[in-house]
């Protein structure tokens, strides 16, 4: 019996002990703060965002805590639902970078906050083509875009549209280069356009559930035909590079002329004297390259729920959205007539009119292993 | 808790058997770590793949995974290009180490330090910035072509995105433990030997021949056995420096396994890759077995 009394106070000793940290981290106005964002993001969130809202707001702070990856906020979503059913602290405000139809039935335990009946003041200046759900607050975004050695090709020259493009870059053998799809978004979303281009123009007839084999080996298959044609022509007879930055340096070494590329990625690339300042930018006119926006969502069961939505809403002042311009060189959140006049003119190529996006769910797998299987080989690079 | 015995003063080397259990316990963690967390994923990849429902449902024997990859040509040509780079690696790593560590075994002065430092560098460079140095200097229009430019020399033909890519990195990646190992093994060819094969006449080449490689052939497997199963299943510089296609097993395996969403497959892979490994291996636990006997 005594024995069995100290395994007991022991094993709450042990328990206890494992909690303490814990329980006095998620502390009443500290806003405990998740992204799955790369590191130019946290940057941006710790010079910029938390300095700003820290001042605006007196005794409330942000603690910035990097999730790794989208999986990475997922864990930490599960755990918001299993303290939801104990009644407990989450540990967990808001998520910079999150999907609210993840993890699936998150929104029906009421863990995220409906952003929209929140009353957020804001709230009605948010870009409508990019809201995807009442419980998630789109904030920033990025496109596909095309970026140009303005000193080989004007202007005036540069491809307004999907059939001028192919015609250049079989014009201009060697000067064209996409990364792999699966290893970063500027290839992957220009191997979409090439999805689009060869299904009619149509980015409404891929939605997240429609994917069957049947279907899907159709619609891709035409697109790696497209593909194809073009692999001849490409960087070193049909060589990919292996990610955005790669693809970004291949043009900064003048090596190609051509490059898709993520708005932000260019802007901060031009900033930083990593690419001549009279790079070009183009966007294709007929459908734009595919491109994405970050949605925040805010945690319900949070202790500092009401904290977050007024984060949320400031995130979503003049102040926050131009800086998303200037600093991140992403694109705002917010509708462009609420951004300053001087800011929508100097980035007038890159307001994207329309936003085509691509769906992920069962899409991605076949399009990663079909590009690899049927675009990647297939060419005899010797010749 | 408290070992109440009272203490004899304890002889230096203990024979007495009741001090086993602590050897025991000393490997046991190692041995622990080594058994769940290589042993197991291996058993339970090779079962998981072999052992599992087929298209009825019905749980069984299972080889198809298996007849997938090898009547696959794509995954047939992953595999041989993870061949090919593993051997142009192991031919490369002998050319270039074996002379660089005889000319450090046999002189003497700064200048083979200066070399040895130079040797033995690359083991303190990360892989990935290591790949990123190499797209600076030997990518197109990188430092080479910039230096060959600048005096009239037409420019070179990149290795970067082809399968020559990750030779090079690796190569140079490698070379630390290679000359590392030969040079050990190079302290077991006694001076006295090389004298007498002199003295009778014997040339260079005979005396590397005859005196100095029986001597180090040991070594010399060891080395390729260690640099082989690290290229084979290597990711980082075949990742960034190869092709987009053939892919080495590293950058297959993890791409099969993450974006295509598939882990029977990327599972199957990574078995297949660990058997040749486990070939590779064998070789080493063999010539260490075999030194060990004599």
């Amino acid at each position: 019996m005594k024995r069995r009394d100290f395994m007991i106070s022991a094993a709450g000793i042990v328990a206890g002990s494992a909690l303490l940290p814990r329980m006095s981290f998620a502390a009443e106005g500290v806003i405990d703060w998740y992204t799955s964002s790369d590191s130019n993001i946290l940057d941006f969130w710790t010079n910029t965002v938390k300095p700003a809202f820290e001042a605006a707001n007196p005794g409330v702070s942000i603690n910035l805590v990097d999730a790794g990856d989208g999986a990475g906020i997922i864990s930490i979503a599960e755990r918001a639902m299993a303290a939801k059913e104990t009644g407990t602290d989450p540990q967990a405000d808001f998520f910079e970078s999150a999907d609210a139809e993840l993890p699936a039935g998150a929104i029906e335990a009421g863990i995220y906050a409906n952003i929209k009946e929140a009353g957020l003041s804001n709230y009605d200046k948010v870009n409508p083509l990019a809201i995807e759900s009442d419980y998630s607050l789109p904030y920033r975004g990025s496109q596909v875009l095309l970026a140009y050695d303005s000193t080989k090709l004007s202007a005036a020259d540069a491809p307004k549209n999907w059939d001028d493009l192919v015609a250049w870059i079989k014009a201009n053998p060697g000067q064209f280069v996409y990364n792999r799809p699966d290893k970063g978004g500027s290839g992957g979303n220009f191997v979409r356009r090439a999805i689009h281009q060869a299904n009619g123009l149509d980015p409404s007839a891929f939605t997240v559930d429609n994917y069957t084999e049947e279907f899907g080996n159709e619609a891709l298959g035409k697109a790696w035909e497209l593909l194809q044609d073009i692999a001849p022509s490409l960087y070193d007879n049909g060589a990919y590079s292996s990610g955005n930055t790669q693809s970004i340096q291949l043009l900064a070494q003048g090596v190609v002329t051509m490059t898709p590329v993520w708005s932000d990625q260019v802007l901060q690339a031009i900033d930083q004297g990593v690419l001549p300042a009279d790079t070009g930018l183009v966007q294709l006119q007929d459908l734009a390259l595919a491109g994405g926006f970050t949605r925040s969502v805010v945690i319900e069961n949070g202790v500092n729920r009401d904290a977050s939505l007024k984060l949320a809403d400031f995130i979503l002042s003049e102040e926050i959205q131009s800086a998303i311009l200037t600093e991140l060189g992403g694109f705002p959140g917010v509708s462009w007539d609420y951004v300053a006049p001087e800011l929508r003119e100097r980035f007038a190529d890159i307001v994207p009119k329309t936003i085509p996006t691509f769906p992920g769910g069962d899409w991605s797998g076949p399009i990663n292993d079909g590009w690899y299987r049927n675009v990647a080989p297939n060419v005899d690079r010797n010749s | 808790m408290t070992d109440a015995a009272p203490a004899a003063p304890r002889p230096l080397i203990d024979s007495n058997d009741s001090r086993r259990p602590t050897g025991l316990l000393l490997v046991a963690i190692p041995v622990f770590l080594v058994g769940w967390l290589v042993i197991w994923p291996i058993i339970n990849a090779i079962v998981r793949t072999l052992w599992r429902p087929d298209e009825s449902g019905a749980i069984g024997f299972n080889l198809d995974s298996y007849v997938f990859f090898f009547s696959d040509q794509y995954s047939i040509n992953n595999l041989t290009i993870t061949l090919w780079t593993t051997l142009m690696c192991a031919i490369l790593l002998l050319v270039i180490c074996l002379p660089i560590s005889l000319y450090l075994r046999f002189s003497a002065g700064r200048l083979p330090a200066y070399v040895q430092a130079m040797a033995i560098f690359p083991m303190f460079v990360p892989s990935i910035i290591l790949a990123y140095a190499f797209i600076r200097v030997l990518g197109p229009n990188g430092m080479v072509d910039i230096l060959l430019n600048s005096v009239g020399l037409p420019k070179i033909r990149t290795p970067y995105l082809t399968p020559w890519g990750p030779v090079i990195g690796l190569v140079w990646d490698n070379i630390p433990l290679t000359v590392l190992i030969l040079l050990s093994g190079l302290g077991n060819v006694a001076n006295q030997a090389i004298e007498a094969a002199r003295d009778v006449g014997a040339n260079r080449l005979q005396v590397f021949w005859h005196i100095i490689l029986p001597r180090i052939s040991n070594s010399v497997l060891v080395a390729i056995s260690f640099a082989v199963l690290g290229i084979f299943s290597s990711f980082t510089l075949p990742y960034l420096l190869g092709p987009a296609s053939p892919e080495m097993m590293g950058p297959f395996m993890n791409r099969t396994f993450r974006e295509v969403n598939d882990p029977l497959n990327a599972i199957t892979q990574a078995v297949i890759t660990f058997c040749f490994c486990i070939a590779f291996g064998l070789f080493y636990v063999r010539s260490v077995a075999r030194n060990q006997g004599k």
